[in-house]
């Protein structure tokens, strides 16, 4: 096919046309933007090429040139979705992509002839449907970012200095704190979509707590002085990254304690540094990913899985725990990966003689896989207790 | 009553008409004036005579009037196998002489052609209230004129030399044969009359060029004719004397026979016919509007405008001097070439007759 300028860019955008209202439903049935900004940015890479490379490039275009040409289009899109940072499954995003290819091959090679006696010498030229595929692809995608900025949360910006807590939010928003912004007495969330970002809390029951509501994050907040938990999630869903928690001197709280989410999907504790407390990271009941933490000091486990939990702990360092360093209990599948634990010692003087200085300890009925780990200066550096299965992949 | 005409009956006329048919047009509405009733009688001998197997043309190269489905879809689903249309995709598809004869077969028997086709030359067209009055067979309100090529070129050194044969005639092949040309018709004999086990010398005035279709892809769609449109009438038969010059498609299925006979001192390339036994004219058609009478008559009578051997041409191929609204004059098959480069080609005749198929659509009164 030789194209002119103008009969590729309307074959492409009414080749679009499926995709993006493939995008619209698919992001009306997950409740996220991420088709919506795929196709835009489909159509943007489509566009550039076509305009700035496959005109001055393919004076005639053969039929298999499809092939690299689609592949290349899909690593830009890739690329660009990554560095853009649209959070898309990689393989919803690919078959949004390869079907949006397929059904633009049917249509170029069949649909649009068929439709349009002349295609071929017209140059994929498509006279008024062409028009209006332009149209209704610009509004589609216009009305979709406007709405999408539209329901942007507000944000609100926390000025530097103490603010007397509990700060209570109860609307969706994105709480940014100022360097400087201190909350004492705890923040609680009460609504969902809610982000908060770079506040430091003193104090309070819970640093912070999250309880029966989705979509919050927590990124770089830093909690100090709570006296139950550092950060509770409870039938909520949420994502905490670079966060710090210091419990030091108490000897009951835990830092971070998710319980109950399984039901909210996939929870993630990325990147956060925790000392002291009973327990560093614990979940019950959730289904988490537990990766790049760093869990030290604490007075009886660094990290624990339990209550029929599932999920994964990924390159973490565990310090000086007094009794276990990596826990998964209760009928819970835990994946322990790439992790460090070292210098736990070993509370059996307690009585207790779960506590007497695992690395790992599997415990009633649950199940771990480990990979390449490195346990060091731990008394007993793993032990599968009461019908528990450790298997060691290397 | 007819109000469109069809004058020829060769395929140009016959993609016309199929196209014609799709835009919901009866066979009653439609008359062609043509000597041979089977669209493809002519193209089928010439095909014959220079024993072609296989077109040049590709999985688009037939008379329906849209690109799919193609040949290469038909013969993947005949064959139940994908290669047809893998190959059509790499652009190695050509379906054959018998596959396309096949398609036109088909065509005829559905469309209702035979009972269009009215067996009449028609020698004289000429302008008149309301249309075209064609040779007394009265007057038609939109009218396509596809005369074919009109008659064999050969060279005049060697018209009356009993030696002398034209390609598109039918023949055998002496020991020892000339073949003067340099397309694909030239390419073809070298290789029939090897194969038959002559000495073959080939005698060519340049060296022919090498490209997969008849013209530069681009020349096919909008992309290469706007540009060509837009030339001034001196330039633009230049460029087409320079696209019309001989070429016959790249590829081993030429390459290595001819080097194998060169190397067996069979073949060679020389610069005048010597003393052969045999001489092949693959030297295509007379070319030019004035070698066809009823054209010379139609640019004679109505003045029209002519650029050498081309009548000049609107870009949707129809005589602008003659068309408006309410008519329609166009030219199809090679006197289209001002049009189209490719105009003698299948695509040429579907880029023709869409726009006819326009024109008459346009028009309130058809």
């Amino acid at each position: 096919m030789s194209y002119t300028l103008r009969g590729r860019i309307e074959s492409r955008l009414a080749a679009l046309l499926p995709v993006v209202a493939a995008a619209c439903v698919l992001a009306a049935a997950e409740h996220r933007w991420w088709p919506v900004e795929a196709a835009g940015l489909m159509l943007g890479i489509a566009l550039a090429l076509d305009l700035q490379a496959y005109h001055r490039l393919l004076p005639y275009q053969p039929g298999w040139a499809a092939l690299p040409l689609g592949l290349l289009e899909l690593a830009l899109l890739v690329g660009l979705m990554r560095a853009s940072g649209v959070a898309a499954p990689l393989w919803q995003a690919l078959a949004l992509f390869g079907g949006g290819w397929l059904v633009a091959q049917i249509l170029g090679h069949a649909g649009f002839p068929l439709l349009r006696l002349g295609y071929a010498e017209d140059g994929g030229e498509l006279g008024r449907l062409g028009t209006l595929s332009a149209v209704f692809v610009g509004v589609t995608l216009a009305a979709a970012g406007g709405t999408a900025y539209a329901l942007l949360p507000p944000v609100v910006h926390l000025a530097a200095g103490v603010h007397q807590g509990p700060l209570v939010i109860t609307h969706r928003e994105v709480l940014v704190g100022e360097p400087g912004a201190v909350v004492r007495g705890g923040i609680v969330v009460r609504a969902s979509g809610v982000t908060i970002r770079n506040v430091s809390v003193v104090g309070g029951d819970n640093g912070i707590d999250v309880e029966g509501v989705r979509n919050t994050v927590l990124d770089g907040v830093s909690v100090s002085g709570a006296r139950l938990n550092g950060i509770l999630v409870r039938l909520g869903g949420v994502m905490i990254k670079n966060c710090t928690v210091d419990m030091l001197g108490n000897e009951i709280g835990k830092g971070i304690n998710i319980s109950y989410t399984m039901d909210m999907g996939m929870t993630m504790v990325d990147g956060c540094t925790v000392v002291g407390g009973m327990e560093g990271i614990t979940t019950h009941s959730s289904m988490t990913e537990i990766a790049h933490n760093q869990v030290s000091r604490t007075r009886v486990r660094g990290i624990s899985m339990t209550e029929m939990s599932m999920g994964m702990i990924t390159d973490n360092e565990v310090r000086g725990a007094n009794g276990v360093g990596i826990f998964c209990n209760d009928r819970s599948v835990c994946g322990v990966q790439h992790n460090t634990v070292v210098d736990t010692r070993s509370d059996a003087a307690s009585g207790n003689r779960s506590a007497a200085g695992f690395g790992v300890l599997v415990s009633f009925q649950s199940e771990a896989d480990l990979w390449d780990n490195q346990l060091a200066a731990n008394p007993v550096p793993m032990g599968a207790v009461t019908d528990s299965l450790i298997r060691k992949n290397h | 009553m007819s109000r469109i005409a069809l004058v020829g009956s060769g395929l140009a006329s016959f993609t016309a008409y199929q196209t014609l048919r799709r835009g919901g047009l009866e066979p009653e509405e439609i008359a062609v004036f043509g000597t041979e009733a089977d669209p493809a009688a002519q193209w089928r001998r010439r095909a014959a005579a220079i024993r072609q197997r296989e077109m040049r043309s590709e999985s688009d190269g037939h008379c329906l009037p849209t690109s799919f489905p193609g040949l290469a879809v038909r013969t993947a689903l005949r064959r139940r196998s994908p290669a047809p249309l893998v190959a059509s995709v790499l652009d190695r598809y050509h379906p054959t002489v018998d596959e396309f004869l096949a398609q036109v077969e088909r065509l005829r028997a559905r469309s209702g052609w035979d009972r269009s086709v009215r067996s009449a030359r028609i020698e004289r067209v000429r302008a008149a209230e309301g249309g075209f009055e064609l040779d007394g067979h009265g007057v038609f309100r939109h009218v396509l004129l596809a005369p074919g090529h009109p008659g064999l070129n050969v060279p005049e050194k060697l018209r009356g030399d009993p030696r002398a044969v034209h390609a598109y005639e039918p023949h055998e092949y002496a020991p020892t044969v000339t073949v003067v040309g340099a397309g694909l018709a030239a390419a073809t004999e070298w290789l029939n009359a090897l194969a038959a086990g002559a000495e073959v010398v080939s005698v060519r005035r340049r060296e022919p060029a090498r490209r997969p279709l008849n013209v530069p892809r681009e020349y096919f769609s909008r992309r290469g004719l706007s540009g060509f449109h837009r030339l001034g009438a001196e330039e633009r038969a230049a460029r087409l004397r320079t696209l019309l010059a001989p070429s016959y498609p790249p590829g081993r299925a030429f390459d290595e026979p001819l080097a194998r006979a060169a190397h067996e001192g069979r073949f060679r390339v020389e610069d005048a016919v010597n003393g052969t036994r045999q001489v092949i004219c693959a030297t295509g058609f007379r070319r030019g509007f004035r070698h066809d009478p009823l054209l010379e008559s139609l640019v004679a009578e109505h003045a029209l405008e002519t650029a050498g051997d081309w009548i000049v041409l609107a870009p949707d191929a129809t005589v602008a001097a003659l068309t408006d609204g309410t008519r329609t004059l166009a030219l199809a098959g090679v006197p289209a070439q001002w049009a189209f480069p490719a105009a003698d080609t299948l695509a040429g005749a579907k880029y023709v007759a869409h726009a006819f198929l326009r024109k008459v659509e346009a028009c309130p009164t058809r």
